[in-house]
């Protein structure tokens, strides 16, 4: 560069714009290239209030906007797969529950379906019947605690606190029925562990009838708030092309216009008999993705109703005899858990224990556009898009 | 209108703080825990005081946490006498296994859920300590589960 | 030595009024959140939980005096009280009853103003001598928004400033005495209905509170320049917080809601004082009702929320005010 001072309006710019201005800076003002300016990398997490969890994300600021940013994965490992060649069929639902332990129904069903699927096992209609209602209530709490932390992302405090009064009924309807308010160790190879109780279906629909005016008075207080939109409206935006590319699946794939969801695709358990709809967005932005989430926690509610409606007789579980040992081969069965294809697949070797087990955890594929997803925005919008995602670290580190 | 679903989440907030709190005043206040609701491990008795348990170990097997450990040894007169029976409530996650396992009923997931202790030593529990085992016959399920086979325990 | 004797009374009654509303105002806040959000808030410690500010204030007292070993610690010691001291001095001109002030100064409302607009100096010293990324973030987005929010506030309170045709606090309280047409009370709020919405909203934006919190913003910089902070002077930055709650939301009551004056009715010196905290008091709450029930915006939402729509709106409505007035004037002269 020239002698001159910085300033002064004869110092002759480089060609191009310098690296470190910010995007969308359209005119590079006289002499701010010489302006002593750098890159701040913020250290997000494992320690932060918004990262749910111990996620790290490294983000590179260029003031308040996001230049780059990164995920750092692992810190709540703990070998839930390699544990899972240890243990024998049933003690695997266990583990788990503490995979994803929002919707730890969803991670158990996975695992038996894989597993009914290695050795032929037939699964009464009741069982089935049964893993549906119960996951659908589990996909309304996971939902519910999305919704609060999403919320509480974008400062509203309110939100997280009323969805705690719902979600509160709803894991006293899951405690009576599966011995446990998350880790429920509930359904297993070939059924499920106990029948619902008497006089539980009467407590579901005392719930449903209130679910409805809770859900619309978060939805109208975050939703309907002008403040919240300006928020989440075009920040974030993934398009249906990098989504598939980063293989999102779930509501953060619905959102950005794909039509893809297990329970309606490649039903699975019940849903092949029940009636839902599946919300779509068109943009993929935060906003699409609140509407998809909110839209089917209302599926969500439909779909409970005809489930506890329409219980059907017969056994809960299959004969599974006390010493499981299926026949040697793999499987894979995916269920679409709330956060997207939750995968199990598993491969045997005709043993009390699976040779090897792998789960495809949705919120690790989902978590992988943060770079694409983040960088352009402000902090602000960072951390709304991660809440947006869903993420629970529990799943993506295993 | 720009402002007016900011004033309708004024309206929500100021309707909710009418509402009767959700909060439980927990020591003071406790809410009635579910039949199923599974917490730490006790060992069950009979009427008269002895033990159910047999001393069979499928409990031992069946835990996925290694959390339970049985020491029985032969009585002379035929039987069998259990020295020790712990129980690591430190590492028991509560997921019943055991339970389920046990053909005698002779352990159940109990309702006692202040599980927290002052001593880290508190959460070994010994369950049973220096009693006669319970003969297999004299005890049998309600629901006549399949007795243990002998692949149960050579697998082990 | 009378003099001395009386200005020793009213600086330790300013004091006593700072701390005591301090402690009261936590205390509030955590009830009204509390309640707002189907819980109770504090109610263990001494009865109803009137004792946990108290007990807080014990405890941040007998904390350990942390500074980080990068911190600039001048400036980092010095911050708190930079951001303390305004809002105490801001208390020197509120009027609480018809002679009951700690000075009474023919500019009051301006001096509020300027040495609240000393505030975001402490608040970036305090994110800047932190040598944390997240306060200084904070930092610089609290003086931004300031700064920006400073402007609308002071061009809505020119509305009243004209009506009474003064800045003594005590003069346009006196001049919302009585009623319009013999039963509306002589309140400015109402020609000034527009001047008292963008009030209102700055008032938010100048206390940091959502939905303007970036500069603390939680779920985003942790605690934003207060990150570092810890023991006493956390708590004075948290208290000036809640002091200078009580500072807009007196100003308000004094410009808007005729101060210490009930309505139709003669006020009874003794009663004066009470009515006005119980107005202030009433605006604290719908300050914590909003913080309870709003999302927060984006800081260029926010910079861009100040200077496209409050600036625009309120300049217009002084000049707009200022027309009318005049044209009432002459009407009336002629």
């Amino acid at each position: 560069m020239s002698d001159g001072h910085s300033w002064h309006s004869d110092v002759a710019l480089e060609e191009g714009r310098p690296a470190y201005l910010p995007r969308g800076l359209k005119r590079v003002p006289r002499g701010v290239d010489e302006l002593a300016t750098e890159h701040l990398v913020l250290n997000m997490g494992p320690q932060h209030p918004s990262t749910h969890g111990v996620l790290h994300v490294l983000i590179e600021l260029d003031g308040e906007e996001v230049i780059s940013a990164e995920a750092s994965l692992g810190y709540l490992h703990r070998g839930i797969e390699k544990l899972a060649e240890s243990r024998r069929y049933h003690q695997v639902a266990t583990l788990l529950d503490r995979a994803d332990y929002v919707s730890g129904l969803h991670t158990e069903t996975a695992f038996a379906l894989a597993t009914e699927k290695l050795a032929g096992i037939e699964v009464p209609w009741r069982a089935s019947w049964l893993r549906s209602l119960a996951m659908e209530l589990n996909r309304y709490a996971s939902h519910l605690v999305w919704l609060g932390t999403f919320g509480m992302d974008a400062g509203a405090m309110a939100p997280f606190l009323y969805i705690m009064r719902d979600r509160e009924m709803i894991l006293d309807i899951l405690e009576e029925w599966c011995g446990s308010r998350m880790m429920f160790n509930y359904v297993r190879p070939g059924g499920v562990f106990a029948d619902i109780p008497a006089g539980l279906d009467a407590k579901i629909r005392a719930w449903l009838r209130v679910a409805d005016s809770y859900l619309d008075d978060n939805d109208a207080l975050l939703g309907g708030n002008e403040i919240f939109q300006a928020r989440i409206r075009g920040t974030g935006l993934i398009d249906a092309a990098t989504a598939l590319a980063f293989g999102m699946t779930g509501g953060c794939l619905r959102a950005s216009g794909v039509d893809y969801d297990l329970r309606r695709d490649v039903p699975y358990c019940a849903y092949g008999e029940l009636d839902f709809e599946v919300p779509l967005g068109v943009n993929g932005d935060n906003l699409d993705r609140y509407t998809v989430r909110v839209g089917e926690m209302r599926q969500c509610l439909r779909l409970i109703r005809q489930l506890v409606d329409g219980v059907p007789e017969g056994d809960f579980t299959a004969k599974v005899p006390k010493v499981f040992r299926p026949p040697a081969g793999e499987s894979y069965a995916a269920v679409e858990s709330p956060r997207g294809e939750l995968g199990i697949h598993i491969v045997s070797d005709g043993g009390l224990t699976p040779y090897r087990m792998r789960l495809r955890s949705p919120a690790y594929f989902n978590l992988a556009i943060v770079d694409e997803a983040l960088a352009g925005g402000l902090v602000a919008d960072a951390i709304v898009t991660l809440g947006s995602l869903d993420i629970v670290l529990g799943e993506i580190d295993r | 209108m720009w402002g007016l679903g900011v004033l309708k989440g004024f309206g929500i907030t100021i309707k909710n703080m009418f509402r009767p709190v959700i909060t439980v005043q927990y020591p003071e206040q406790r809410l009635p825990i579910p039949e199923r609701a599974r917490w730490a491990v006790h060992a069950v008795f009979n009427e008269d005081g002895t033990p159910k348990c047999t001393a069979c170990l499928i409990c031992v097997k069946e835990c996925p946490d290694h959390v339970l450990r049985v020491e029985s040894s032969t009585r002379p007169e035929g039987g069998k006498h259990i020295d020790t029976y712990v129980y690591e409530l430190g590492a028991c996650m509560m997921c019943g296994l055991c339970v389920t396992a046990c053909p005698y009923d002779a352990i159940e997931m109990s309702h006692e859920y202040e599980l927290a202790t002052r001593d880290h030593s508190d959460l070994t529990r010994m369950l049973l300590f220096d009693v006669d085992a319970a003969s297999p016959r004299r005890t049998p399920r309600e629901d006549a589960a399949p007795a243990p086979t002998g692949t149960e325990a050579a697998d082990a | 030595m009378n003099i001395a004797i009386e200005i020793l009374v009213r600086f330790l009654a300013m004091v006593a009024l700072l701390l005591v509303n301090g402690v009261v105002l936590i205390y509030m806040l955590r009830k009204v959140l509390g309640h707002l959000h189907l819980r109770i808030g504090p109610n263990r410690v001494g009865p109803f939980g009137l004792l946990q500010t108290t007990n807080d204030v014990i405890k941040l007292l007998t904390k350990e005096d942390l500074r980080p070993a990068a911190a600039d610690a001048w400036l980092f010691n010095i911050a708190p009280f930079l951001v303390f001291v305004p809002s105490f001095m801001a208390y020197i001109p509120l009027v609480f009853g018809p002679e009951l002030a700690v000075t009474r100064l023919d500019t009051g409302i301006l001096v509020i103003f300027a040495v609240l607009s000393l505030v975001p100096i402490g608040i970036m010293m305090a994110g800047w001598a932190s040598n944390s990324k997240w306060s200084l973030i904070g930092g610089m987005r609290a003086a931004g928004q300031q700064i920006a929010y400073e402007i609308p506030l002071l061009l809505s309170v020119l509305g009243p400033v004209m009506m009474a045709g003064s800045m003594d606090p005590s003069a346009i309280v006196a001049a919302q005495s009585g009623t319009w047409f013999g039963f509306i009370p002589r309140w400015f709020v109402l020609p000034q209905i527009i001047g008292f919405v963008v009030y209102a909203i700055s008032a938010q934006a100048e206390t940091q509170q959502t939905p303007f919190d970036m500069s603390e913003a939680e779920s985003e910089l942790i605690t934003g320049f207060a990150n570092e902070y810890g023991g006493m002077r956390f708590g004075f930055l948290y208290l000036a917080e809640f002091s200078n709650m009580f500072i807009v939301a007196a100003v308000g009551t004094m410009l808007f809601f005729g101060g210490w004056q009930l309505p139709w009715i003669e006020t009874p010196g003794w009663a004066a004082p009470f009515v006005f905290i119980l107005k202030t008091y009433i605006g604290i709450f719908t300050m914590m009702w909003a913080r309870g029930s709003l999302p927060r915006f984006r800081v260029d939402q926010m910079l861009a929320f100040c200077w496209k729509r409050l600036i625009p709106i309120s300049l217009t409505w002084v000049v707009v005010w200022a027309c009318i007035q005049r044209l009432a004037f002459e009407a009336a002269i002629r």
